[in-house]
């Protein structure tokens, strides 16, 4: 319609006749904007990232945990665990593991070490690899051997051992020969912390010589499409069956994908409630602004009225004004908030995704504050009695 | 075709200043025949200002009859109102009041934006009346690069560019001197001469009521033929 295009000309003329106002009022915009935006963004991007983490070891994993309370007396038995697949088959792995963290000297360096106990299945199902050597077998049971983690591997090298693999690591008066290095993993998910510093034995050795020697979790992959719940109930059963009424808590990564996505959802919701302080406080900029317009402009309106504007093509005048004002505001304000959250990816080294939504929701929310701040000011423009307006 | 451009009938208008009722109009009669270039002389607090309000649609009376090219005005739609001013009159101010950051060809182009018509038949028929009041050369010079005669040359095109019923024209040589202002006066008399156009000039000049074809006085609030 011409009438809107008119109006349109319009309000840029106007916009740009009180420039220095204008600009103002638009930081305020901006600033609100790309706070909101910014934050939205830092948000999906922490959610992306730690989903990623489980992502990066797979969703078919669960943890099988020794429960609480009177039952936890009950440590789980090799035997029965190793029995699991073939009695559930929906189970395709499992990977019992110890482990006991303490310091580890090497002349007056220290390192936290982590000692595991594990068997070949927790290599596949934390999807860990080894840069030097090779990993564990079955065939390494009650060996004394291990495998280190890569920050444990760079520890060495620093004190005194070039070439880990062949080299032997004494701990707790043992002596382990070093049989591979393994690539660095992320850490999160479902997996157990602290690999990265760890110094990895077969499990039957770890028994016999780690101070703590119960296996208190296990690993298990299991099947594409398997009913979790199902999964859970079947296999509390049969703990409780095999192990004296032991009780298991079993976790899914699913699950906690889940969970973490609800509770990340809340955070980037006060993230965003955060940043529309600024947007409201940006838009009072805005209405403060548009109210001087039409006070500085009454002679103009009530001159327009008399040529035969309605009410609302005055009304909608000062709308457009406030929705281009805040429009042009968003969309500054959406590249700087998309610029501050890919700096802050940039700086923790986390990828950095485009959140589209925040984008819209950007768009949508600048036009609201437009529509909703420049509302009452084009309201009380165009009841401005046209004689009074006209003689100001 | 309706021969009375303009018909009121017994309108009167009273403010309330304080605790006192002003009747600024007492029951005003007048009738402007199509064609006419009438002035209404009045000095200054006569009412003159409302009755030009009035007559512009801009003030709604108490009460009393108007009639505009035959149409029965009503005052409760403020819609109908709008409309009736931009289709019907054309107003030329003392104090010219063009948009100050449109050019003169803009100026002249509002009233027929708010009628919706497409941009470039705006500027066509805006270049037209531009060319009518000879002040074409001005057409995309801004309001501040004019002298007073200019800008009141293109608020007349203003007001002529929608062929309204009516220009009314509110002192429209005050704010202007001598010889600018006979120019203005020469220019509405031409309109008037030539295009058959119904003007009513408002003014407390007398030598200006000499200049148009009728005049009639208005004194405290009644109309008086001169």
């Amino acid at each position: 319609m011409n009438l809107l295009r008119v109006n349109f000309n319009e309000a840029f003329r106007s916009l740009w006749g009180a420039r220095q106002r204008s600009l103002l009022a638009l930081i305020g915009i901006v600033i609100g904007i790309g706070s909101v935006i910014a934050m939205v963004s830092i948000g999906t991007i922490v959610q992306q990232e730690s989903i990623r983490q489980f992502k990066d070891m797979g969703v078919d994993v669960v943890t099988i945990r020794r429960g609480f309370g009177e039952s936890a007396a009950v440590p789980f038995r090799a035997d029965v665990i190793a029995r699991l697949p073939q009695e559930k088959p929906q189970i395709l792995e499992v990977a019992p593991y110890v482990n006991s963290g303490g310091d580890y000297y090497r002349g007056r360096a220290k390192i936290n070490l982590e000692q595991m106990g594990v068997t070949a299945a927790f290599f596949s199902i934390n999807k860990l690899a080894a840069v030097k050597g090779r990993l564990l077998s079955d065939l390494d049971a009650n060996r004394y051997c291990c495998v280190v983690g890569a920050e444990l591997a760079a520890f060495l090298r620093q004190n005194g051992l070039s070439e880990p693999v062949g080299g032997r690591l004494t701990v707790n008066d043992r002596a382990y020969t070093i049989v591979g290095v393994l690539a660095p993993s992320a850490e999160g998910g479902l997996r157990p912390y602290g690999i990265n510093r760890g110094m990895l034995a077969p499990l039957s050795t770890a028994q016999r010589s780690f101070s703590n020697a119960d296996i208190n979790t296990i690993l298990a992959r299991v099947a594409p499409n398997t009913q979790i719940e199902r999964l859970k109930a079947e296999v509390s059963d049969y703990f409780a069956k095999k192990s004296r009424g032991a009780q298991v808590e079993i976790t899914s990564a699913e699950e906690l994908i889940e969970r973490m996505k609800k509770q990340m959802q809340m955070f980037s919701l006060l993230l965003g409630a955060i940043g529309s302080i600024a947007l409201i406080v940006g838009g009072i900029g805005v209405m403060n602004v548009m109210l001087i317009s039409v006070t500085e402009r009454r002679s103009e309106i009530g001159l327009r009225r008399a040529l035969g504007a309605q009410r609302g093509d005055i009304q909608s005048q000062f709308l457009i004004e406030s929705v281009i004002l805040c429009l042009v505001g968003g969309l500054i304000g959406i590249v700087l908030g998309t610029g501050v959250a890919f700096g802050f990816a940039r700086l923790s080294q986390w990828q950095f995704v485009m959140s589209y939504t925040a984008v819209l929701l950007g768009f949508g929310v600048s036009t609201l504050v437009g529509i909703f701040c420049g509302f009452y000011p084009a309201r009380t423009a165009s009841r401005l009695d046209p004689i009074k307006a006209l003689r100001s | 075709m309706n021969e009375q451009m303009l018909d009121i009938v017994d309108i009167r208008k009273s403010y309330r200043v304080g605790p006192t009722e002003v009747n600024v109009l007492k029951g005003i009669n007048l009738a402007v025949a199509r064609g006419e270039l009438l002035a209404i002389i009045g000095p200054s607090g006569s009412g003159k200002s409302t009755l030009m309000h009035m007559l512009g649609l801009l003030e709604k009376p108490d009460s009393g009859l108007y009639a505009i090219d035959g149409t029965r005005v009503t005052y409760d739609d403020d819609r109908a109102l709008s409309t009736l001013r931009n289709r019907k009159i054309g107003f030329v101010f003392q104090q010219y009041h063009l948009l100050p950051k449109l050019t003169a060809l803009e100026n002249v182009g509002v009233p027929l934006a708010y009628r919706g018509m497409a941009a470039d038949e705006i500027r066509k028929q805006s270049r037209t009346y531009l060319a009518k009041v000879d002040i074409e050369h001005r057409a995309l010079h801004r309001p501040n690069e004019m002298s007073g005669g200019q800008q009141q040359r293109v608020a007349i095109a203003r007001a002529l560019v929608g062929r309204p019923a009516i220009i009314l024209a509110d002192e429209p040589t005050g704010a202007l001197d001598q010889k600018t202002g006979e120019e203005i006066m020469e220019l509405f008399r031409r309109l008037n001469r030539e295009e058959g156009i119904t003007i009513v000039v408002i003014t407390h000049n007398p030598a200006l009521a000499c200049q148009c074809g009728r005049s009639v006085k208005i004194i405290d609030g009644m109309i008086y033929s001169a």
